[in-house]
């Protein structure tokens, strides 16, 4: 890896910049508290699906693990638990074994909020009016007279600017996406509509795995999980977010309800995702506050991390503990603002916002 | 050769579904539920059409074994691309289609890498930059300061680029062949 500096991101850094800040505003404005937090962390919540990077404190001859968080979670469970209320955490994270990509960066900058006493949909409600709020902070920025030379240096017309012709709206790559609302599709209704999967073989394993063997999938010795990805990247994902408003699928089958609560089906989970242009932007659940049950899935997650030959980290108990203390109803979404902040200033990579970067 | 998809790199060819691909653009995928991906664009070597497709990371690809050759470029048709080996003196073809945007910054009488798989040709191997003389530009229009400006030009091959306001007509510059983006004064 080298040190890359970009002085020509300009533009973009300070679109970048004025996401975050109106991220914040709005947050502010509606009674989130913002929460400092540490990045090092002497153990985490065990999670299969991402690899973490690993460092070690040392004094003298005492030496222990120390691991950069890959989400903030752990912490921001422990404080609702104890009754802080919403809040968010706004910085950085970190997730080993991702290389550098257009969408993926190791260390990236991610909102997480949490809602008290509200679930999945109630967030995406709260997303949806913040995503209008940044576009609407960011147009009034780009025509405000303070900013005339940089409209110039940038070659940004108040044509460009007029096109959009809402506040509430952006141009991405030409299309023009409006905030006004979502579109919403279930993760059931998504598979039938763009894969020609129907429910009944989305949820029995043996169905779903000879169905994407006919479609031509490499199915042996590969679980549900491997060739379920495969087939929502491959076939549902690139239509996601593309008829005019970032598209919201919810209602995940429980193998990844991760966190989240399970549906009364006990089919589903609780779980969205949202989307622009086919980007995955935000994953949001509507929390697992029953201990016994989140025990049960540490056990399972830290069995399939043994199996990966991945790093074993000390599993948080602390955070069973504020749960077992009770965590009240409560939703939460994390989002990863270089991706968002990527599509307010219409660049096609991540790397294209920052003026330094590792690559 | 096997390899997995996690492995992939832009540039290689494997057999997928029954043909010959070559990866146009490989990205590692982990999509924070289930397993790792690798999203690659793969170019169809016999109709020259891409597709996006997701592997498995750690599926196994066949990967096709090849052996770049160096060969004089002899001249276009309306759909081929023709190439001899200055050894053997055997000649080969390429579609156009195949070659795609790359064919338009070739110079006939240049030499470039053919890749070959038992003496079928399967692709060029695009150089990191061609130099080609500008044979039609505009002069500068004085005044004009705005950072970064660009006009279009003109090279020898018949495509036209963009290049920075200062460059003339006559002057030789370097062109990457697979973006068409002007990357100095040769």
């Amino acid at each position: 890896m080298q040190i890359k500096t970009t002085v020509e991101n300009l533009k973009n850094y300070q679109i970048y910049l004025l996401v975050l800040k109106a991220i914040e505003e709005f947050l502010d404005k509606k009674g989130y508290l913002k929460i400092e937090l540490p990045v090092l962390s002497p153990s985490l919540i065990p999670e299969s699906y991402l690899e973490i990077f690993e460092t070690e404190f040392k004094y003298l001859d005492k030496k222990e693990k120390l691991y950069l968080t890959p989400s903030p979670e752990l912490f921001l469970k422990r404080l609702l638990a104890y009754g802080v209320g919403d809040c968010y955490y706004l910085g950085k994270s970190f997730r080993n074994c991702e290389p550098n990509s257009s969408l993926h960066s190791p260390e990236f900058m991610m909102l997480e909020f949490y809602k008290t006493k509200a679930n999945y949909m109630d967030v995406a409600e709260e997303v949806i009016e913040m995503l209008s709020f940044i576009a609407e902070r960011c147009y009034s920025w780009l025509v405000s007279g303070s900013v005339v030379n940089f409209r110039k240096k940038f070659g940004i017309t108040k044509k460009i600017l007029k096109q959009r012709k809402h506040d509430f709206s952006i141009i991405y790559k030409g299309k023009l996406i409006s905030f006004k609302n979502w579109e919403k599709i279930s993760v059931s209704e998504a598979f039938k509509k763009y894969a020609g999967i129907s429910s009944k073989e989305l949820f029995d394993h043996q169905l779903f795995i000879k169905k994407a063997e006919k479609k031509g999938y490499q199915v042996k010795g590969f679980s549900y999980e491997d060739v379920w990805s495969q087939i929502y990247s491959q076939e549902i994902e690139p239509w996601l977010g593309k008829n005019g408003y970032p598209t919201l699928i919810y209602d995940y089958p429980k193998e990844f309800a991760a966190l989240a609560k399970l549906n009364p089906d006990k089919k589903t989970s609780q779980r969205f995702e949202f989307y622009i242009e086919g980007i995955e932007l935000g994953d949001c659940y509507t929390e697992l506050t029953d201990w016994k049950e989140q025990e049960n899935r540490f056990g399972q997650e830290l069995a399939k991390i043994k199996k990966q030959k991945k790093t074993i980290a000390r599993v948080d108990k602390g955070f069973i503990e504020a749960l077992k203390y009770g965590l009240n109803p409560c939703a939460g979404i994390a989002i990863g603002v270089d991706r968002l902040a990527m599509i307010f200033c219409d660049a096609s990579s991540i790397d294209k916002l920052k003026l330094i970067n590792i690559t | 050769m096997k390899t997995n998809a996690g492995n992939l790199k832009k540039g290689e060819f494997v057999y997928h579904q029954g043909e010959i691909w070559q990866i146009q653009k490989a990205e590692f995928y982990s999509p924070g539920k289930g397993s790792a991906l690798m999203k690659t664009r793969l170019k169809n070597l016999h109709s020259g059409k891409n597709i996006d497709y997701t592997f498995k990371s750690n599926e196994p690809v066949e990967l096709v074994e090849v052996e770049s050759v160096e060969m004089q470029f002899l001249y276009k048709d309306e759909s081929n691309l023709y190439f001899m080996d200055e050894k053997s003196y055997n000649q080969y073809s390429l579609p156009i289609s195949v070659v795609g945007d790359t064919s338009f910054y070739l110079k006939e009488g240049d030499k470039y890498y053919v890749y070959l798989q038992n003496e079928k040709p399967l692709n060029i191997k695009p150089p990191l930059s061609v130099k080609l003389k500008i044979i039609e530009t505009e002069e500068a229009i004085k005044g004009d300061t705005v950072t970064g400006a660009k006009k279009p030009a003109k090279l020898e091959t018949g495509v036209v680029v963009m290049v920075p306001l200062f460059v003339k007509k006559g002057d030789i510059i370097s062109v990457n062949p697979e973006t068409g983006e002007y990357t100095g004064r040769a």
